[in-house]
């Protein structure tokens, strides 16, 4: 009786993990069955690396060069603003915090992650964009402060797995505090950071509502930090209300793209997370 | 030294919000740039409005190309476009004019202000049709909301902020049919639908009438899909789309062309819009020394 449960119980526990697999093979199938045929109708490279997106016009142009480069260039600010306050916040939350104080510290950085990112969008475009206007470096503040609390926790436990030895020993040899944390600690928890850095990069890439909100959308190259700037993700919202046909198909093509690039973001995390698990 | 460093960069973000915050502040100034506001592309509203005014060019053998200036800001959602006009004083953009609120400025095209008035006799020039579209067959409640909305009554809620589309209407008589009825589409007809809908069900309670905001291509393939029973269009309809589709005109909608409170003018030329939307004006003193 007993072994039959188990038996049953089993199955049931096989069904509930293969139910995300499924989910997951069955969002690469529509994206490739989608995306794939466009890709190939418009041309790998005119698709790629094309300047023009116009997909209203006669003929109609669809080159997601802009948008790849907005992305890369948003996600980039992203890191530049929110990596090191994310990891000069974990060193204070491991190694300089005192008790009563972390107790309040680290639910509000939890709570930052659990306000949606309409409201940061809310945000930006209330408090952010009357000051810097719709562009790229409104963008990149925003997803600085949106990928604050990935950046904290990641690097917070990566700090925190670090041997105590390590530090300790340290304080022996004639080092003070601070230069024991940023000289010993930190460079030991390396793979754990970048770690931190690339799963914020996942988290800012992918960000879609809160930049659509204050980035201005204009789907031509970026050229400076004060203009507007349109992301891969944006491109699909934006026009997928209004997109039939080809149009549709080749908004699918830029998830693909996206996919691709979340896909790399995740192997190279997993890659760093094996590392720095040995 | 490292001990400051969370200390500086909270300083330098602090001072980089305050320096800036105060320097938005004072006269309207003429020698700025005009900050652009535009539709996504395929949307109806922008479709129109490059239409009219030439922002579009149409080449001989069917090429179309939207001339809008690539620095245009993007707004994904009529309202999104409003608060962004409403905060922003160097600004200028479109909207239909049934959903312009007190927080933006309107302005006279050739002279000609845009009202209800002046867009159903024709002298304000920039306006568009909202369409219905529906399966070849329909549902009788279906048909019934149809007759309404094409009927002297339905069309005297149409004008109320709209012009109405049908001349000589017929007097509505209800064959009293009970359903449900999903509408779906295009959010510039939305607000009408929803007076339409409020005056149709106090004739017809039986009736139940459902609208779903999206937009006019979600509309469309919506009765297509048979996930709704009516469409709501405010662009013309594709020939794919024609061959299997009926359609109606329910209203012509005026677009306004809006700029923010504090900008001093109050009237543009229809080639003063087009330069500034392709992008050929781009400072509003060019805009004030010619007007």
């Amino acid at each position: 009786m007993n072994k039959a449960k188990e038996k049953i119980m089993s199955i049931v526990f096989l069904i509930a993990a293969l139910t995300s697999i499924f989910a997951v093979a069955l969002i690469c199938l529509f994206l490739i069955v989608n995306g794939i045929p466009a890709m190939a109708k418009i041309g790998l490279f005119d698709f790629l690396l094309g300047k023009e997106w116009a997909p209203s016009d006669v003929p109609a142009e669809y080159g997601i060069l802009p948008m790849i480069l907005g992305s890369l260039y948003v996600t980039a600010g992203a890191v530049l603003i929110g990596v090191p306050i994310g990891i000069l916040s974990a060193v204070f939350l491991a190694f300089v915090c005192p008790k009563k104080l972390y107790k309040k510290v680290k639910p509000a950085v939890d709570l930052l992650a659990g306000v949606p990112s309409v409201v940061y969008g809310f945000f930006g475009m209330a408090v952010l964009v009357p000051i810097t206007g719709y562009s790229m470096l409104t963008a990149s503040l925003l997803l600085g402060i949106m990928i604050l609390p990935t950046v904290i926790g990641l690097a917070e436990s990566a700090l925190r797995a670090v041997p105590t030895q390590y530090y300790e020993g340290s304080l022996a040899l004639g080092a003070g505090h601070y230069k024991s944390v940023f000289s010993v600690v930190l460079p030991a928890a390396k793979s754990g950071l970048l770690a931190a850095v690339v799963l914020g990069i996942g988290r800012a890439i992918g960000e879609t509502m809160a930049v659509i909100m204050v980035a201005g959308n204009q789907a031509r190259i970026p050229h400076s930090l004060f203009k507007g700037v349109r992301t891969l993700t944006a491109n699909i919202v934006i026009e997928m209300g209004y997109a039939s046909e080809l149009h549709r198909d080749a908004l699918i093509a830029t998830g693909v793209v996206l996919f691709v690039f979340i896909l790399i973001i995740n192997l190279s995390f997993s890659a760093l997370k094996r590392r720095s698990d040995k | 030294m490292k001990k400051h460093i969370p200390l500086i960069c909270l300083c330098f973000i602090a001072l980089l919000l305050t320096s800036c915050g105060f320097g938005g502040k004072g006269e309207f100034k003429a020698d700025k740039e005009i900050a652009v506001f535009s539709r996504e592309d395929g949307s109806g509203t922008r479709t129109a409005f490059t239409e009219i005014f030439n922002i579009v060019e149409m080449g001989e053998n069917g090429t179309r190309k939207d001339r809008t200036t690539k620095e245009a800001v993007i707004a994904k959602q009529t309202d999104v476009l409003m608060s962004g006009i409403a905060s922003d004083r160097y600004s200028i953009g479109y909207l239909s004019l049934g959903s312009v609120n007190k927080t933006i400025k309107l302005i006279s095209i050739d002279g000609v202000y845009p009202t209800a008035e002046t867009v159903k006799n024709g002298t304000y020039a920039v306006s568009r049709p909202f369409i219905i579209v529906t399966k070849k067959e329909i549902s009788p409640a279906t048909q019934d909301f149809i007759n309404f909305m094409l009927s002297k009554e339905g069309q005297a809620v149409a004008a109320e902020s709209y012009i109405s589309a049908v001349d000589n209407a017929p007097e509505f008589n209800s064959s009293m049919p009970s359903g449900k009825v999903v509408v779906a589409g295009s959010s510039s007809v939305t607000p009408v639908m929803e007076k339409l809908k409020e005056a149709y069900i106090e004739i017809n309670p039986n009736a139940i009438i459902e609208i779903q905001l999206s937009d006019s291509s979600s509309g469309i393939q919506g009765v297509i899909d048979g996930t709704c029973d009516i469409g709501m269009s405010s662009r013309h309809l594709k020939d794919s789309e024609k061959a299997v589709l009926d359609q109606h005109t329910i209203a012509l909608d005026g677009i306004a062309i809006v700029v923010n409170k504090n900008n001093p003018i109050n009237n543009l030329s229809s080639e003063q819009v087009k330069a500034v939307f392709k992008g050929e004006i781009t400072r509003w003193r060019e805009l004030i020394e010619q007007g």
